[in-house]
């Protein structure tokens, strides 16, 4: 339910600010993933159609409405919106993926809904404990992981990004000045680490739930205050409820009961699937996990520092470990005439594009060969296309990111290729 | 019993944890003296002694130009002429001292294109005058105004000084021409006062007192524009003449004030100079005040070896020392002088990445709306 309530804000959130227009209708091209390169916009009225769609699906998940039809619909759409265009992947919206994936099964419905106000049938009161737990097993993992990714050198012993990212805000009221102080950049380095690899296992201790759901908390309101990462916070500080005990989500549905229509008695009815599902369910939810567990992982088969290539950085619960920026200088080159064409990415790219772009190896590739298609429209034959790209990396200076020589237009983002033409770090 | 015991020992954990971080807190408050840098300070001196006074400056020189304009329309003398192409030389050069401040006010009236779009459109300029009707304010009129037309108007296209003058005297299109040139000087006159009275009044607060780093910030305003003044700079006033856009084909009639012939480097070198300004809260009178070059020094940013300053500023002189030896007039100079202008362009380049990717990256500047996750 609360799941429901957060994904309509934030999907009206999201429509409020025109980004729908600015991500998905404006831009001139979009940087699909691999293999989902057929993924294509739906044109300025059909996405918008389809935000609307996904509000009133959240609202129905929120109110147990048509639940399981509102839950693959949110699914689908929002998983389908993601992957227009990997400039604004964010482990975030990964997440509400993988989230809305997961409560399609779940028999979120047979209690305290509007579906089972209409279906007494499908009531129950207890669901079995598996449906609970592969939801915190899923938090478990997105904070293990995340917190695995901070054991690294940056982060613990020189507290990069904090170091930048903190001082940035020394004109907060009252602890403004403390912001700048190098040991708080490495207080909160360290405490992150610990609390992302702590915290997972504290919140599946019952008698530790009050303190570690007070961290949760502090910890998510610290970065909300700090970072520019929108609706995550709430909605990790939502979604831990679910480590609380039952009691505690009574009191609350009770509460909510007793300003709608008074308590109800209500006998204990379990809800117990089928076998056959249950199997089917089983097997799904263990390929999902294996697959969980391996794609954080997958960078270890590529060489060089995964922060500079960023080959595996994706999909890997790795957030707010860098403090990275660059600037690419496209060239278009005549075979003919041995001229050359500096490409303004403004005309192409938006802001966003252009600034993603020009860190990440794999949309350059996709950017070259739209220009290649672009300037063989205007007349050039078979042009190569090359890209002098500079990137600083928390704060070391920017240096040469890849081979100026390379025709990047010839290049693939094949899964298992190395991208050697990426300079070494 | 058990279980109350451990959660006793988690609570004395955590309220110590809490206690030494309140006690850190006063500690640091007593002993340690401010260590965040004056951004309010900073701020107020780009207000004071950089922005407005490089307002002022460019106020006074257009004010002069028009002057110098309605005398010349009098006289129509040589002399009055070689005076007016002056006071339009010192205004232009004074407009690459204030067009990095492309917010707030300069972003209401639009300065840079309303200004400054080159190269300029001489058919349209021509048809306007002929037809006497025209709208300024109209987009398609973008490149038929500003300085630019002005260049082509007071300077003319293979013009005599006798020859121009008659333009403006014996021609049947004089009254017309006279009429346009003055509707082009007042809108930069109108719109120059009213960016001044912005500042002077209103502006000056709003600046001095955003002192975030998130997008809109009076700090994240400055170091956008002055990344995209470096960015005009690289390409509009070298590049393009250069054929960096146009496959080594080069376009010199693509110059800044290309019909005043011999002034598109010291534009350049004005703009450059401005950006310099900007990056060190230089004054209008030379001295370097708090600036983003303070502000790095504070933060201790470093590029490779050195400082991310000692860096930009040592970009800086080897710029500036290759902008020199390129000759005036750019439009020959980017044909006979090609690996001269080059060289330049080269550093620019260099110049740009420093201030676009690692001073911003350094000063943790928020440039875009969109939510983020660090990755």
């Amino acid at each position: 339910m609360a799941f429901g309530f957060l994904m309509l804000a934030s999907i009206l959130r999201f429509m409020a600010k025109g980004w729908v227009y600015d991500m998905y209708i404006k831009p001139k091209l979009f940087f699909p993933y691999y293999g989902f390169e057929w993924v294509k916009p739906l044109g300025e009225t059909g996405m918008y159609v389809l935000f609307i769609a996904l509000a009133v699906a959240a609202l129905f998940i929120a109110l147990g409405f048509l639940y399981r039809f509102s839950a693959i619909l949110f699914f689908i759409g929002f998983t389908y919106v993601e992957l227009i265009d990997k400039t604004n992947y964010l482990n975030h919206y990964y997440f509400i993926s993988i989230m809305s994936f997961l409560i399609i099964f779940l028999p979120a419905q047979r209690y305290f809904s509007i579906d089972s106000s209409i279906n007494k049938k499908i009531t129950a009161t207890y669901a079995p404990n598996y449906f609970i737990l592969i939801i915190k097993f899923q938090i478990f993992l997105v904070y293990f992981f995340a917190g695995i990714a901070k054991i690294n050198s940056d982060w613990l012993l020189h507290a990069q990004p904090l170091k930048i990212w903190l001082p940035a805000h020394s004109e907060m009221p009252l602890i403004g000045n403390l912001l700048t102080k190098e040991w708080v950049a490495y207080l909160f380095s360290w405490f992150g680490c610990v609390y992302d690899l702590f915290i997972p296992f504290l919140l599946f201790m019952p008698r530790f739930i009050k303190p570690t759901y007070f961290f949760v908390i502090v910890f998510h309101l610290c970065t909300s205050l700090f970072f520019n990462i929108g609706m995550f916070p709430y909605i990790m500080i939502s979604l831990t409820t679910i480590f609380f005990t039952e009691g505690f989500h009574l009191n609350i549905i009770n509460a909510i009961r007793s300003v709608i229509r008074g308590t109800a008695n209500e006998d204990a009815i379990i809800y117990s699937p089928h076998t056959k599902n249950v199997k089917l369910i089983s097997i799904l939810f263990i390929v999902h996990f294996i697959i969980q567990l391996l794609v954080p992982l997958r960078y270890t088969i590529y060489p060089g520092n995964l922060y500079w290539t960023e080959q595996g950085y994706r999909f890997s619960w790795r957030v707010m470990l860098m403090e990275k920026a660059g600037t690419a200088f496209f060239y278009v080159h005549d075979r003919t005439s041995g001229g050359e064409i500096e490409v303004d990415n403004k005309k192409y790219l938006t802001y966003m594009q252009e600034k993603m772009m020009a860190t990440q190896p794999d949309m350059m590739i996709d950017y070259a060969k739209f220009l290649k298609a672009e300037f063989i429209k205007q007349g050039l034959k078979d042009p190569i296309i090359r890209a002098q790209s500079y990137v600083t990396l928390n704060g070391r200076g920017s240096r040469e990111f890849i081979d100026p020589q390379v025709d990047l237009s010839i290049q693939s983002n094949s899964f298992l290729k190395n991208k050697n033409w990426v300079k070494k770090y | 019993m058990k279980l109350k015991g451990n959660t006793f020992i988690l609570n004395v954990i955590l309220a110590t944890l809490f206690f030494i971080a309140c006690d850190k807190k006063k500690i640091d408050k007593i002993d340690e003296e401010d260590t965040s840098f004056d951004k309010p300070a900073m701020l107020a001196n780009y207000a004071d002694n950089v922005i407005v006074p490089n307002f002022q400056s460019f106020k006074i020189s257009v004010d002069s130009l028009v002057s110098s304009f309605n005398t010349f329309i009098q006289t129509k003398s040589v002399s009055d002429l070689t005076a007016l192409r002056q006071k339009y030389i010192t205004a232009t050069s004074k407009f690459q001292h204030i067009s990095t401040f492309e917010f707030g006010p300069s972003e209401s009236e639009i300065v840079r294109s309303n200004f400054n779009t080159y190269p300029t459109n001489t058919v349209q300029i021509n048809s306007n005058i002929t037809s006497g009707s025209y709208n300024l304010g109209t987009v398609s009129n973008l490149d038929a105004k500003g300085f630019p037309a002005l260049d082509y108007l007071l300077f003319g296209k293979n013009e005599t000084d006798a020859s121009l003058i008659a333009l403006f005297d014996t021609d049947p299109k004089a009254t017309n021409r006279i009429a346009y040139a003055t509707a082009c000087l007042s809108e930069i006159q109108i719109k120059t006062n009213s960016v001044l009275n912005s500042w002077n009044n209103t502006y000056k607060n709003t600046f001095t007192s955003s002192t975030g780093s998130q997008i809109g910030s009076s700090l994240g305003l400055l170091v956008n524009q002055l990344n995209f003044e470096v960015d005009l700079l690289k390409n509009g006033k070298i590049g393009i003449p250069l054929g960096k856009k146009s496959l080594g084909v080069t376009l010199p009639e693509k110059c800044e004030s290309y019909y005043a012939n011999n002034i598109s480097v010291k534009l350049a070198k004005e703009c450059l100079l401005n950006i310099e300004d900007v990056y060190l809260g230089r004054t209008t009178s030379g001295v370097n005040g708090k600036g983003l070059d303070d502000y790095l020094e504070h933060l201790k940013a470093m590029h490779g070896s050195e400082t991310l300053n000692d860096a930009i500023k040592n970009q800086f002189t080897i710029t500036k020392a290759k902008l020199d030896l390129v000759a005036e007039p750019l439009s020959s100079s980017v044909n006979n002088a090609t690996s001269t202008v080059d060289a330049a362009y080269l550093e620019l380049v260099k110049l740009l990445v420093l201030l676009k990717t690692d001073m911003p990256s350094a000063l943790g500047i928020v440039i875009t709306y969109q939510d983020g996750d660090g990755d």
